[in-house]
């Protein structure tokens, strides 16, 4: 947690994270290099340049998918959580990956050309009239230069600054990014394909993408508890209390206004925002660890009364306010100011 | 001038300007719009790439937070 940008501590499974990571990028990259170097159908071996600019290519298009596919994943099965923690350096190490493939394709593909790569780039067929002459080049720049941005404005530094609003905006765009490098390839790489390797991964990655999205926007329905009904004002429902398993949260999602996360710790019941106050990670989705919210993403920690951070740390989240009807919970769904306390109500006996 | 050229000194310009936002806003304006950089310096490269591609929001917000006082 920040109590001012001191380096981010490295916690060991922050390190076998990245090592996993790096260590499975350098895999593919050399085992792309031993068999991708083969002669193909035609007899031909592709050389150094193309090979380079295909393993990267190809590399940063699975990592992407990877990427994408990590959320819905652990909104499946909380068992992906872990996945979820450093999706920072992840996205990362995919636009440098990304920018490796961007060179070795400008040293290659304008290799003929006298002008500069990069001016080369754009002297190129600029037919953005017809889908077939359409330069499939512009739409893997275009990725690029969203996932440079993104990269560029990991920080935390950049989520103050520019609000949580358009930071958020700005990292959503990696679905525009995905949809580029898909149309990048289905316009250029895959009009003239000469094995179906590529198309078909190119196919599995996308329908895998849509039908993981599909599952986990289906399986949060499922979980209907979780959607707010009106009561008496200002209470709303928020579900039965026999929902409600202990050292875990429901989700109440509001109608225009950020969800609630409810948790049983202790059998006691406490509702704050969902959204972490470092970077608007899902607190419901995480864990009670030491009487503390833990949240899923990189682990800051609130108390459940008050929604303040432990000392030293400083952030506070938003409190609500829960009442008991019955076995039915209810919440009035107006946020208390950041850190306010709130009794949490007693629902059972002290777990021993 | 060709549609390249025109997109390649658009390029160079943008970055130009950028660096030198870049620079001025680490020196003059991050300790006076985030407290919490304040002592902080090893971070401050990190933001170099952002803030060179991002120069006119970067302006735009400077002057926000700075109206705001903070
Ligand atoms: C500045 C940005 C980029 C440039 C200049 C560029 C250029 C190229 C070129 C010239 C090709 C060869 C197409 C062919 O064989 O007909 C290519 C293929 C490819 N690109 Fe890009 N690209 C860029 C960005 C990206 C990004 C961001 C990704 C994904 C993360 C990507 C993924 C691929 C893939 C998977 C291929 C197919 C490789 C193969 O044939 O096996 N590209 N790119
Ligand atoms: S700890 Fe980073 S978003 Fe919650």
């Amino acid at each position: 947690m920040s109590a001012g940008y001191k380096a981010v501590s490295w916690t060991r499974s922050k390190i076998l994270y990245d090592v996993v990571l790096i260590a499975g990028i350098v895999a593919y990259i050399t085992i792309f290099f031993r068999f991708g170097a083969l002669p193909g159908p035609d007899g031909l071996s592709p050389d150094a340049p193309t090979l380079a600019m295909k393993a990267f290519g190809s590399c940063g298009f699975l990592l992407l998918t990877i990427v994408l596919a990590i959320g819905p994943l652990a909104r499946l099965d909380r068992r992906f959580l872990p996945l979820l923690y450093n999706r920072r350096h992840f996205g990362v190490i995919t636009c440098a990956i990304a920018a490796s493939h961007a060179s070795a394709a400008l040293g290659w593909y304008f290799a003929f050309s006298d002008l500069p790569p990069l001016k080369a780039l754009f002297a190129a067929d600029t037919s953005f009239g017809q889908v077939s002459g359409f330069p499939f080049v512009i739409l893997g720049v275009a990725a690029f230069l969203i996932l440079l941005v993104m990269a560029a404005t990991s920080h935390d530094f950049w989520l103050t600054f520019l609000g949580a609003p358009t930071w958020k905006s700005i990292h959503m765009a990696v679905y525009g990014a995905y949809a580029l490098v898909v149309g990048h390839l289905a316009l250029g790489a895959l009009q003239d394909a000469r094995s179906w390797v590529l198309p078909a991964v190119c196919a599995v990655s996308v329908v895998t993408l849509i039908l993981l999205h599909l599952a986990a926007a289906l399986s949060q329905n499922a979980t209907d508890a979780c959607i707010a009904t009106a009561s008496s004002p200002p209470w709303v429902v928020a579900g039965k209390l026999s929902a409600f398993a202990e050292g875990r949260a429901i989700v109440v999602h509001l109608a225009d206004a950020e969800p609630v996360a409810i948790f049983r710790h202790d059998n006691m019941l406490s509702a704050v925002t969902n959204v972490c106050a470092h970077q608007n990670g899902p607190l419901g989705e995480g864990c009670v660890i030491d009487g503390l919210i833990t949240c899923p993403w990189h682990g800051f920690q609130y108390r459940l009364a008050d929604g303040c951070a432990p000392p030293p740390f400083t952030e506070r989240i938003a409190t609500y306010r829960l009442a008991l009807d019955g076995d039915t919970v209810l919440l009035d769904p107006q946020p208390n100011p950041p850190g306010t306390y709130v009794e949490p109500i007693r629902v059972g006996s002290p777990v021993a | 001038m060709t549609f390249a050229d025109l997109v390649y000194w658009c390029g160079l310009v943008y970055g130009g300007l950028g660096l030198g936002v870049a620079a001025a806003f680490l020196v003059f304006g991050l300790d006076r719009v985030d407290r919490s950089a304040r002592g902080s310096f090893a971070f401050r490269p990190l933001l170099v790439p952002g803030l060179v591609l991002l120069w006119p929001v970067v302006i735009a917000n400077w002057r926000r937070l700075l109206l705001r006082g903070t």
